[in-house]
């Protein structure tokens, strides 16, 4: 299951970059994460609270961010796994710089399995584009903090 | 944490004390000890498990036993009365409308509830009208036929169908 | 398959039931007709620690017009709204729309409002309704809002009702002479959700032109949509052929489907296309006196 998309943030690259590489942005920003544990350069252990309505469910995962070619792009890649299913996603991140604002053009890709895999094939692209949008919106309120 | 259901069920009434959680279909089976009710699918697909709830036709793997307090359901059981075969078991069985016969009581509920509404269906409003019902032996041409040689037999008369629809 | 347990409330009332909501907010879950809910509790993805069951509270199964709206009960099934005469007469885009959800034995027993309220963007009732212009009217502590239905998806599964609020009613503008609609479905089987639906409800001028409409659009984005784009093409303008084939286009352009068993996203907004121009079709036929 492949997502793609863009979004434009209203600020310089760099300081972008710098919103990407905190974690404790990326804690808050991050949609059902309730705790970002650093386990070394780039790694962490992810404690996951997702609700989407009536479907709850925990999960436990690893966050890590590769490829890093600053301020430009980075990888994020995510393991979990919980009672409903399991999920290995990696997304690329392209910052392009114009006027002044930041586009985030982001690629992604997804491999899920287990019952929400067999339940809610149907359900996940939607998901998975909402959940980049609350991400992006939730880095623009990071950007106001500043 | 029991809650206490009555439920009347083919004419009698039955009382006990259940988990909020157990299905109608369940209850139906395990705490009444009617099987007529089959479980096939078990997601809401396959109508096997239908029941009549206060005279509507509904899948009883839908329902908690606990919604259908106080109310009216009949199962494939309450279809013959006094050993004679309903007209609708009659039509399944001279017309061969089944052949595993899984479907069948999820069936003929269905059908009885359909010619209550529609006693003179047309094979349209037949095949409509089962349409949350799956057959996988069939083909459902036999089915269709059952019930419109159930309709015929109900009505006293064969008479063309689309009449009184 | 057997739900995580839970404690059941069947409340007579519906102050009862929306103390109930009160007391237990995100832990408790609504019950209506329960063939959305009580799937996803058996599958365990739902696993609510209280169930409050709608279906004992007298007054919310009703169809009736009055002060230029179609007032539907909330616990309305949708079996109630395909048979009912008023819909059939009056309102083509609800009756389409109705006999097309799931099949007939879920029909018996899924509510109009328990539909809403899921904000599946499957359902059909959610394109079919903003379709149509519809409002609902949320009941909690403080009494009784209405809120638009373009206000009320806020995406999968989560709509603007607060916790300790009900869905109670819905509300559609009243037909008019020179009104019409339709609902038309693309589906694998009987009984499964849309690949694509499109719902468009419609008011002609005096001159044939559109002076209202709305098109909605059925499980091609994370939530029910409306092609607003799309209605702006037609407001005011007749509905000649290539003005319908515009909006049909534009229909396409602002549905956002996602690639799924049901098939890829290129096919799937290449059906809105389609759907939407033979919807927009058989709604002006109905508006200009056709059946």
């Amino acid at each position: 299951m492949k997502v793609e998309g863009t979004y434009t943030l209203p600020a310089p690259r760099d300081k972008v970059w710098a919103l990407l590489n905190d974690p404790g942005v990326l804690a808050r920003a991050t949609p059902g994460v309730k705790k970002l544990e650093p386990q070394g350069d780039d790694m962490f252990k992810a404690t996951i609270e997702l609700g989407i309505g009536p479907v709850k469910g925990a999960y436990d995962g690893k966050v890590s961010i590769t490829d890093k070619v600053p301020p430009e792009r980075m990888t994020l890649r995510v393991e979990g796994g919980g009672k409903p299913g399991t999920i290995r996603a990696t997304g690329e991140l392209r910052l392009e710089e114009s006027e002044g604002k930041t586009v985030v053009n982001y690629t992604g890709d997804a491999q899920i399995t287990g019952l929400i895999a067999s339940v809610g094939h149907r359900l996940i692209g939607g998901v998975a584009k909402q959940m980049a949008s609350e991400f992006f919106k939730a880095l623009e309120r990071e950007l106001q903090k500043r | 944490m029991g809650n206490r259901v009555k439920i009347t069920i083919n004419g009698s009434v039955h009382e006990a004390e259940v988990e909020p959680r157990l299905l109608l279909v369940h209850f139906l089976r395990e705490v009444v000890g009617l099987t007529g009710t089959h479980i096939g699918c078990d997601t809401t697909n396959c109508g096997a498990c239908t029941v009549l709830l206060d005279g509507r036709a509904v899948k009883s793997c839908t329902m908690f036993a606990v919604q259908a307090d106080g109310r009216t359901v009949m199962t494939v059981e309450g279809l013959a009365q006094n050993g004679q075969l309903h007209p609708i078991q009659e039509g399944f069985h001279q017309k061969h409308g089944l052949q595993c016969g899984f479907c069948t009581p999820g069936m003929m509920i269905t059908a009885f509830a359909l010619l209550q509404r529609v006693p003179n269906p047309t094979e349209e409003q037949i095949r409509w009208g089962i349409s949350g019902n799956l057959c996988r032996c069939t083909g459902y041409v036999n089915i269709v036929a059952a019930i419109k040689d159930a309709a015929d037999k109900m009505r006293g008369t064969p008479a063309p169908a689309g009449e009184r629809s | 398959m057997i739900p995580g347990s839970f404690e059941y409330f069947s409340p007579q009332t519906l102050p009862e039931a929306v103390t109930l909501l009160q007391r237990y907010g995100e832990d408790a879950k609504v019950l209506a007709g329960g063939h959305s809910l009580i799937p996803l509790m058996k599958l365990r993805l739902a696993a609510p620690r209280y169930l409050v069951d709608l279906s004992r509270i007298d007054g919310l199964t009703y169809i009736r017009e009055s002060e230029g709206f179609l007032r539907v009960g909330a616990l309305t099934r949708h079996g109630d709204i395909e048979t009912s005469d008023v819909i059939r007469s009056g309102y083509p885009l609800l009756a389409d729309a109705a006999r097309v959800i799931a099949d007939p034995l879920v029909r018996n027993m899924g509510t109009v409002g328990g539909s809403l309220a899921h904000a599946d963007p499957a359902g059909d009732w959610g394109a079919a309704l903003l379709a149509a212009g519809a409002h609902v009217v949320a009941t909690g502590p403080r009494g009784g809002r209405t809120i638009p239905l373009d206000e009320f998806f806020v995406g999968t599964f989560t709509t603007a009702l607060q916790p300790d609020e009900i869905l109670t009613e819905i509300g559609i503008p009243q037909s008019q002479k020179n009104s019409g609609g339709a609902y038309l479905k693309l589906e694998r089987k009987v009984g499964d959700f849309a690949i694509a639906a499109v719902g468009v409800g419609l008011l002609l001028s005096s001159t044939g032109a559109c002076e209202q409409v709305g098109i909605g659009l059925c499980n091609v984005g994370p939530t029910s949509l409306r092609a607003g784009q799309a209605e702006q093409v037609l407001r005011g303008k007749k509905p000649d052929d290539a003005t319908i084939a515009r909006a049909a286009e534009t229909a396409a352009t602002e549905s956002d489907p996602a690639d799924d068993l049901r098939g890829p996203a290129d096919y799937k907004r290449d059906m809105v296309r389609v759907l939407t121009a033979r919807a927009l079709r058989l709604a002006v036929g109905r508006a200009k006196g056709g059946a």
